[in-house]
């Protein structure tokens, strides 16, 4: 099961919306707690820049907060993360 | 004691006067030999930036780059006989304000050609060494694009880092410049989330370093800042 946490400040905060959007995805936002917010889902979690509107710069720290899973592919506008099993 | 006799103490004891210490120059700082900030009562504290100086050798290029095209007023010029080590040329050392106190300042050594490994780069590790002036609104910022594009100068698109816009462009010399505005302040979280990317990140380097390896990417530093905060958070 993939986790990500994301930071709360205003950068990052369309990451958050993206997923509580998608609740009825099976996208569960946890949070925040001590400053993070913690995005879960069953299977693949995947985020579109566009959707977010975020900036390049943005989009390529996406998973700053910290990445519990796997990127299985990172274009410029589609990211797709997996559980892992590889050490945290 | 008084001034006075505080500067001659240092001068006096110091290696950085001492023609046969100065391996310290060009060998690398071994923090593992240094005493922690934490281990003494001192409190040091600095107050900005006073100036950032690197060297030229264009100096009329310069002077109308900075003073004439910018607009940064020239604020002082030392002019002097090269001394202290043997070696120093004559030179000229000046500097035009860039507000708040803050100079930037150049060094025109008399009559030295420039050295190869000082011609500027297209290269990310040139670029990471440069100037990064403040500005306080998007209309500002954007006056600078606008006004320094009219006076001819290729100026970058805006990018949005986090927590900074920004523009670039270079100086006569090839020194990248930056001018950026804050989008917002920093907070508490800000500085905890720093700590926590770093921390995650050293940790991999130390392991890399102790099998000889090198770190790989950056997704693995994301995956042990996942560790690092949910070990904080209390759910490992």
């Amino acid at each position: 099961m993939p986790r990500v946490h994301v930071v709360d400040v205003p950068e990052f905060q369309p990451v958050v919306e993206s997923a509580k959007a998608r609740e009825a995805e099976g996208y569960k936002v946890i949070g925040p707690r001590e400053g993070y917010f913690t995005i879960e889902t069953a299977g693949e979690m995947s985020f579109n820049r566009k959707d977010m509107r975020l900036t390049p710069a943005i989009w390529y720290g996406i998973f700053t907060g910290g990445l519990n899973g796997e990127i299985t592919s990172f274009g410029r506008e589609v990211v797709t993360i997996i559980g892992t099993n590889k050490p945290l | 004691m008084t001034e006075a006799t505080v500067h001659e103490k240092a001068r006096n004891d110091s290696a950085y006067m001492d023609p046969s210490k100065r391996g310290y120059r060009t060998g690398d700082v071994d923090v593992t030999t240094l005493k922690l900030a934490s281990e003494d009562d001192v409190q040091l504290v600095l107050k900005g930036v006073d100036h950032s100086a690197r060297p030229t050798w264009k100096l009329r290029e310069t002077v109308t780059f900075y003073r004439d095209i910018l607009g940064l007023p020239l604020i002082h010029t030392i002019s002097a006989r090269g001394w202290g080590p043997e070696g120093h040329p004559d030179f000229l050392h000046f500097f035009f304000d860039a507000g708040k106190g803050a100079t930037i300042a150049f060094f025109y050594y008399i009559g030295t050609d420039r050295p190869e490994k000082y011609m500027p780069e297209d290269s990310h590790f040139y670029s990471a060494s440069h100037t990064a002036w403040g500005v306080e609104t998007a209309e500002e910022l954007a006056l600078w694009k606008d006004t320094l594009e009219k006076r001819g100068l290729i100026v970058s698109k805006f990018t949005k880092h986090e927590g900074l816009e920004s523009i670039y462009f270079r100086d006569p010399n090839g020194y990248p410049l930056e001018i950026t505005r804050r989008l917002r302040d920093v907070e508490v979280i800000d500085a905890k989330d720093a700590a926590l990317t770093l921390e995650a990140a050293m940790q991999l380097e130390d392991a890399a370093k102790a099998s000889g390896q090198k770190m790989t990417d950056i997704d693995t530093v994301w995956r042990r800042k996942a560790k690092l905060v949910e070990e904080m958070l209390g759910d490992l």
